[in-house]
């Protein structure tokens, strides 16, 4: 019995540095776009730029990510409820964000930053890639709630909804350096 | 740590990111000339720096006998 706790700690530590390895390498691409930005255009930016929604884009991630920790530590104690709940929260704030992205974001970039200008470039090519993530997250955490409600957690082992929610953590990490690069330095 | 002492610190850690992000957005639209790309570049990584710590557990990755629970 003890070797299979054991066993199971290795592999959930194995899966963990995986997923943090990936990150890593994934992160990389967005400092390439985030170097590209500077590269191009200095520090300049338009002022028809949207700030309160950047400020609300920012917000609804935020608040998402502490919905996300609740989630986590919510099965870690075998909540399975509380679990279910918050990474429904988390969801629909991901999707509200997508929405905001697509639907208010990109038409209005269209008219003062178009993709063949140097911003529209970094704008459309940062918020485009992290808008695939986002994408991606919610797909994950919806697999994780679906396997939560089924019951395929447990608080000793939990680590597919641990990693869909530090993978979410890592799409608001990666945006808490898009904001500042696309809204407010300039 | 007990669910309740882990909701005190997650609210704690969501404040102090709303805070820096208010901040964020007052040193952008108030201008501080030369120190602005200075700062906002400081204060993202304040912030990076609560998420991977607190959200990210990254410490766990320091931590293999333990399995991170």
């Amino acid at each position: 019995m003890t070797t299979a706790i054991a066993e199971l700690k290795y592999q959930i530590y194995n899966r963990r540095l995986g997923l943090w390895l990936f990150m890593l390498s994934d992160s990389m691409v967005f400092l390439a776009l985030l170097a590209a930005r500077y590269y191009m255009q200095g520090t300049h930016r338009p002022p028809e730029v949207n700030q309160p929604l950047g400020l609300v884009l920012t917000s609804i991630l935020l608040a998402s990510s502490f919905f996300a920790n609740r989630a986590d530590a919510s099965i870690a104690h075998g909540d399975r409820a509380a679990f279910l709940r918050h990474i429904g929260i988390t969801i629909v704030l991901g999707v509200a964000f997508l929405i905001l992205v697509v639907a208010v974001e990109w038409p209005e970039a269209l008219h003062f930053a178009p993709p063949s200008t140097g911003y529209g470039t970094a704008l459309f090519s940062l918020t485009g890639l992290h808008a695939t993530h986002v994408l991606s997250g919610v797909i994950v955490l919806l697999f994780a709630l679906l396997k939560g409600k089924r019951g395929g957690y447990t608080a000793e082992d939990h680590f597919g909804a641990e990693g869909s929610i530090i993978y979410w953590h890592f799409v608001d990490l990666v945006w808490v350096f898009i904001y500042p690069t696309l809204y407010l330095v300039g | 740590m007990e669910k309740a002492a882990l909701l005190r610190v997650g609210v704690l850690v969501l404040v102090v990111l709303a805070v820096l992000t208010a901040v964020e957005y007052w040193v952008a639209v108030g201008g501080l000339g030369g120190a602005t790309l200075t700062l906002l570049a400081l204060l993202a990584l304040a912030k990076a720096a609560l998420i991977v710590d607190y959200f990210m557990h990254v410490g766990k990755l320091f931590q293999p006998e333990s399995g991170g629970h």
